[in-house]
């Protein structure tokens, strides 16, 4: 996936508004008026919202019917998932690497101090 | 995506706990000598012919990884915080062949005493992307081949002997 498209999943994913609305569109298809409810905010409002989602690719609005549902895009959030994977496991093999590499240095120093109390 | 991948990528961060069976001290010392966190930075299987780093706030970092096929990918960094032995604060970046870099992450590491007697260490690492640059992508992806070079080449290693 381009970084541009990335980018704009994260700016889209950055307000808690939008990811409630995401998070409600998890349950299914949703109108713009079902989904201003219960955030006490405007029609435009939301409307704006939704605007910055779609833009993202996260969601869809119908186009057959007249209130133009809009539903949730899996893609999107699957790339920002594994991105988040990515540098999550960039990072847990670093820290396996420093757990073994402190075992390695205690075994040693112990061992040390033993061969001393040996002489 | 559970929704705390969600909350974590919108603030495009990473954060990994680890509890290290090391007292606090020696867990910082390994992070802060070059000779001994050029024993254990980068992916398995990488060595770090060039580990320099200049441990005082606004210091720099330059590590070069070298990976098992040969190819070096080459970080630099500059240290923002160092509480020892509690926290360090660092900027790293990685470089593409001409040294522009391609993503610059913050780095929070917090050292906490664990266990009966400290006997342990809570490692918090909170890595946060702060640029990031459409060679990003490939970069990270050749890391991961090194990595899945090194298992061929246990592979080849374990079922030819």
């Amino acid at each position: 996936m381009p970084v541009d498209q990335l980018s704009s999943t994260f700016a889209a994913l950055a307000d808690p508004t939008r990811r409630a609305i995401l998070a409600r569109l998890a349950h299914g298809e949703r109108s713009v008026t079902e989904l201003a409810q219960p955030f006490e905010m405007s029609l435009p409002g939301i409307s704006k919202h939704l605007k910055v989602l779609e833009r993202a690719g996260l969601i869809a609005r119908g186009r057959e019917a007249q209130w133009r549902p809009c539903r949730l895009e899996a893609k999107p959030l699957r790339d920002v998932s594994d991105w988040v994977e990515h540098y999550r496991r960039f990072w847990e093999e670093r820290l396996d690497r420093l757990d073994d590499y402190l075992r390695e240095l205690q075994a040693q120093q112990k061992e040390k101090k033993h061969a001393r109390r040996k002489r | 995506m559970p929704a705390e991948n969600a909350n974590a990528a919108a603030r495009r961060e990473v954060v990994l706990t680890r509890i290290i069976d090391a007292p606090r001290a020696l867990v910082f010392k390994a992070w802060i000598d070059p000779k001994r966190l050029a024993k254990w930075w980068g992916p398995k299987g990488f060595t770090n012919p060039r580990c320099e780093i200049d441990v005082r706030p606004g210091g720099a970092i330059r590590i070069d990884m070298r990976a098992p096929n040969g190819i070096v990918y080459p970080m630099t960094g500059v240290f923002q915080e160092i509480i020892e032995p509690e926290r360090l604060v660092f900027t790293s970046a990685a470089l593409d062949g001409e040294g522009k870099p391609l993503f610059e992450n913050l780095n929070l590491i917090t050292f906490a005493e664990h266990g009966a007697g400290g006997a342990q260490t809570r490692l918090t690492v909170q890595a946060r992307v702060q640029h990031e640059t459409a060679q990003a992508a490939p970069y990270l992806a050749g890391m991961e081949e090194g990595w899945t070079m090194t298992i061929d080449r246990l592979e080849q290693f374990t079922t030819s002997a």
